[in-house]
Formats: structure tokens, sequence, C-alpha cells
């Protein structure tokens, strides 16, 4: 798993509003960021970049 | 039909569904009589397995006076009149607070009944109270909430695996017949597996899931937790079906799940998903044995078995993941940046990725997903039915973080929230130590008859369905 520099992750958690999290769990800020950068690693991507993701856009099925 | 069996043994709490509302319509059984042998087990067991976040027991005891009336004028509501039934607590229940077992939703009153407790109601159902979860249907087990967690009946040392804790503990505890759970990962089948009863997670959309707090919109699904295949059969008879108002809700009507549960093995054309738990997630040897054990059965039996391959359950979990954790920030969000502090410590480190996964993760893990969807269609169009591992460990301590955290996820169900496939988890045996094991069945969409036939024959040749907890 990559590990992420401090300042990045502070950063990136400011950015989504989480300076209280920041202040009080720092510990569990860090984590959460190292794991969400750690997850992408087990996916392999479909190469073809044509491929739809699911589910797909379906006109006139809203509510 | 074992009534006068089970009350002579004074066991009215162990009776099945089915046929408790046999005895009922028959009038050999008064829902009053049965209410009151269930809340009895509650007041005794309650205390050590804290299945139960409210109690409602005043009000279930007199609806079952009402269902007594009603048997009594030969009028019945429906199949389950006068059965009791649990409701995990981030499914609402009109005039009962849904705390979803955290500190965040404390005093939140539901309005109106989710359509699957509605359902249940028009069926002749009585609630019986909220159960306990994971906080929001992830954290956990925690001891950090403003309710201890559920514990597991057939060793209250141990975890009755989660989310859906107090449904498992209390339906193979006898404390009520049926429950609702949901599974967003697994949350049905886990506690099913750890508890050493039946949960399925139905078809993505037959079920609805409107009064349900979301964990993730694409991955939840509400399911029936019961002591027998049967049971399970008819409370997903009772709860499926069409709902225009939830925007996943699949437009087909609810079937007759019943229908091919006798049919047996013979013929059935069954795919081994070995690589899940021999080489992606290598499980315990009690686990292996017991999953050669079912196939052998079924084997025996007149079935056709063989070795099916799948994505890697790694990458499974690894596609859920980021959907989940994607959802649920989008859920959670402004709670996690206003209150973290009021969240356990367990839903908000399992919450809190969703703020470092980007758009692009997203799709990508969407992407996949359409491809993991087509996998398992191709290999459902070779074979009626997967057979593969659900749980790899039989439950740990629940007051060894480290254990809880190795274990919480070696297994093998959320591939099947990834692609929606209908799936079902029930006992396989026991372990050494006295715990129960699992296997899980998976069947082509909306075809959850086929999974009730094969896990009925597997119960039928094993008897696990008569296995009961040491415990009252």
């Amino acid at each position: 798993m990559p590990r992420m520099d401090k300042e990045f992750v502070e950063a990136l958690a400011r950015r989504a509003g989480l300076d209280k999290a920041l202040v009080e769990f720092p510990d569990d800020v860090a984590a959460a960021a190292e794991q969400a950068a750690g997850v992408m690693a087990k996916i392999k991507a479909p190469a073809d970049p044509r491929a739809e993701p699911w589910p797909a856009m379906r006109a006139g099925d809203g509510l | 039909m074992n009534v006068d069996r089970e009350t002579r043994q004074g066991r009215l709490h162990y009776m099945t569904v089915t046929d408790a509302a046999h005895a009922i319509a028959t009038k050999a059984l008064s829902p009053v009589e049965l209410m009151q042998a269930h809340l009895a087990r509650i007041e005794t067991l309650d205390p050590t397995l804290n299945a139960f976040i409210r109690r409602d027991g005043d009000a279930a005891l007199a609806a079952a006076k009402v269902a007594e009336a009603e048997a009594t004028a030969g009028r019945l509501r429906g199949p389950l009149h006068g059965i009791p039934v649990g409701i995990k607590d981030i499914i609402d229940v009109a005039g009962l607070p849904t705390t979803c077992h955290s500190k965040i939703l404390d005093g939140n009153m539901a309005t109106a009944d989710a359509v699957c407790v509605a359902k249940l109601r028009a069926a002749g159902a009585i609630v019986v109270g909220k159960l306990s979860t994971h906080e929001f249907a992830i954290g956990g087990p925690s001891f950090d909430l403003p309710w201890p967690p559920a514990r597991n009946p057939w060793n209250p040392d141990h975890h009755p695996g989660g989310s859906s804790s107090g449904s498992g503990s209390g339906v193979a505890a006898g404390l009520f017949p049926m429950a609702l759970g949901t599974d967003t990962g697994g949350s049905v089948r886990n506690p099913a597996s750890c508890c050493g009863i039946v949960g399925l997670k139905p078809t993505y959309g037959l079920v609805s899931r409107r009064g349900v707090f979301p964990l993730s919109f694409t991955l939840d699904h509400v399911g029936p937790m019961t002591r027998t295949v049967a049971d399970n059969a008819l409370m997903l008879e009772a709860i499926a079906g069409h709902d225009p108002l939830d925007p996943g809700s699949a437009a087909v009507p609810a079937g007759h799940y019943r229908a091919a549960l006798d049919r047996g093995a013979k013929g059935l054309r069954i795919g081994f998903v070995r690589h899940f738990h021999e080489t992606d997630m290598p499980a315990e040897p009690e686990v292996t044995a017991a999953l050669e054990h079912v196939m052998r059965a079924l084997q025996m039996l007149g079935a056709d078995v063989r070795d099916i391959r799948l994505p890697s359950l790694v990458e499974f979990a690894a596609v859920n993941r980021v959907i989940l954790q994607s959802e649920a920030w989008a859920i959670h969000g402004e709670w996690l940046r206003t209150r973290p502090g009021d969240y356990g410590s367990l839903a908000r480190r399992r919450l809190l990725p969703g703020a470092f996964l980007g758009a692009g993760d997203y799709v990508t893990a969407n992407k996949r997903r359409a491809e993991m969807i087509a996998a398992v269609n191709a290999a459902l169009a070779e074979v009626d039915v997967l057979l593969c591992a659900s749980s790899m460990d039989p439950a740990c301590r629940i007051d060894r973080p480290a254990d809880v955290e190795r274990t919480y996820p070696r297994q093998a169900r959320t591939p099947f929230n990834v692609t929606g496939h209908p799936a079902l988890a029930m006992m396989s045996g026991l372990s050494s130590g006295g715990l129960p094991l699992s296997v899980q069945f998976v069947a082509r969409n909306f075809d959850e008859a086929m999974l009730f036939r094969v896990a009925r024959a597997w119960e039928k040749a094993s008897g696990v369905d008569g296995k009961r907890p040491p415990i009252g």
C-alpha cells in the first residue's frame, strides 16, 4: 500500500471538509487516506476505454 | 406440525414459522400463547445476548390478543398471522425510533413503517422490537456506542456476525422465529453463518428498500433470516414485490418461492467456486472440510458438481469497498464533517475512506462491476447454482479487536452484492469448538426458488435445521 505524504493527506481532508476530524481523530483520517489509496490497486480497470460503468443510463426509467 | 411435541417440551419458542402459522390457522395454537413464550424467552436471555435495542413487548402482546380474536373468528390476515418478528434497527417501524445503533440518530422517531415491515404486518406478523446492528450497518462489534453489541447464542463470548447481529442472535436463540436484516457486503449472510441459521440476500431490487436507512444505494438489500429454509421462503413471499417508489425496485412480482422446495438435488448442475476459499482467501481447515462435505452430500443426492472460476475474491472485495465507501460518504459526509466524535470508532474508520476516493475511482469500480456481473451470469449459464464459502472462519471472540479485524474481511459474500445475484448462507456443520460453520449458494437473478431447492436438499440431508445453541 503506498504511503501518503502527511501534508497531502491533510490538504485532501480539508478539501473534503474534515477539519474537525483532523483535529480530533488524526490517526483515523490518516488511516482512511491510506486505505483509499491502496484499494484501487486491487482492481483491474477494464482495458477498453469505451467500457460502460454499471448501470447504464436509461432515459425514462426514473421517478 | 409439531405443536404438541414442542408444547410438551415447553419449547414453543423453537417452533418454525411454518408450523406455528399452520397451528394458528387450524386453531391448535393461540397467538397469545406463542407470543408469551417468546416474550418470556426474551426476558430470560436478552440480558446476555443484547439482541434488542428496544423491545416492544406490551404492544406485541396487545397485537397477539387481536390476532387471537381474529383467528378465533376465522379471519386470518395472511400466511404469517400471529408470528413474532424482529426488525433490524436501520429499518423503520412506525412509532419506534430508528437509531441505526448510533448516537447520531438517538431518538429518531419513525413515522411510518418501511415497506418490508408493512408487508410483514399485512401478512399477519407482529413486531416484537428493534434489533442490534453494527452502527449504521458498518461499524461493529463496538463497545463505544449507546447500546452494547449483540452476542452469539452458541457462545456469548463470541461475535454473532454482523451487521444484522441482533437478527442472527435472536433467531438462533429462539427469541423470535424470523427477523429482517439488511445486506450490503454480507450483513444478512454473516450473522446467518455465525449463528447457524438461514439468511438470504435476495436479488437486488426484489425487496423494497423504502424506509430502510441506506448504507450504499446500489449494494443494499433487505433479506429474511429464519431457522429453516422453508420459513425463509415463506417470509420472502411476504416481503418481495415491486415498489414503484423505490428507484432500485425491480418490476417483477413476488414469486411462489416454496414451489420447488422438496424437489431435491437430483439432476441439478452445481458450480463449486473452490478458488474463493482455497487460494484467494484460504479458509480454516474445518470450513474447507465442511464445504467438501456439503458438495459430496449433494453429489450423493444426484447433483452434477463441477468446478467454476470467477474473478478473484480479493478484487470483488475491493470493488465492493470502493462503491460502498463512495456511496456511504455521500450519505455520511456531513455528519463526519460536523460530528465525527458522535460515531463509534469502528464506524468512523470504515466510513472516512470515502472522503479520499475520487469520482474516477467510483466509475472505474462500476466499470469492473459490469464485467463481474457478466462473469457470474456466464457461470450461471453453465450451471443452475453456485456453491461457495460464506465465512472463512468460525465466529471469533467478540472481545478481541485484532481477531475481529482479521476475520471480518475473510468472507465470500461481497461478490453477490456487487453483482446483485441472490445468495443464501446456512449452516454446513459445527466446528470442534461448537460454533457454526457455513456454506453459501448463489442462483440466477430472481431464481430464489432454485436457491431454496438446493438449500432444502442440503438441510434435509444434514439435519442442520435441528441443531440448537446450548443456551437456555
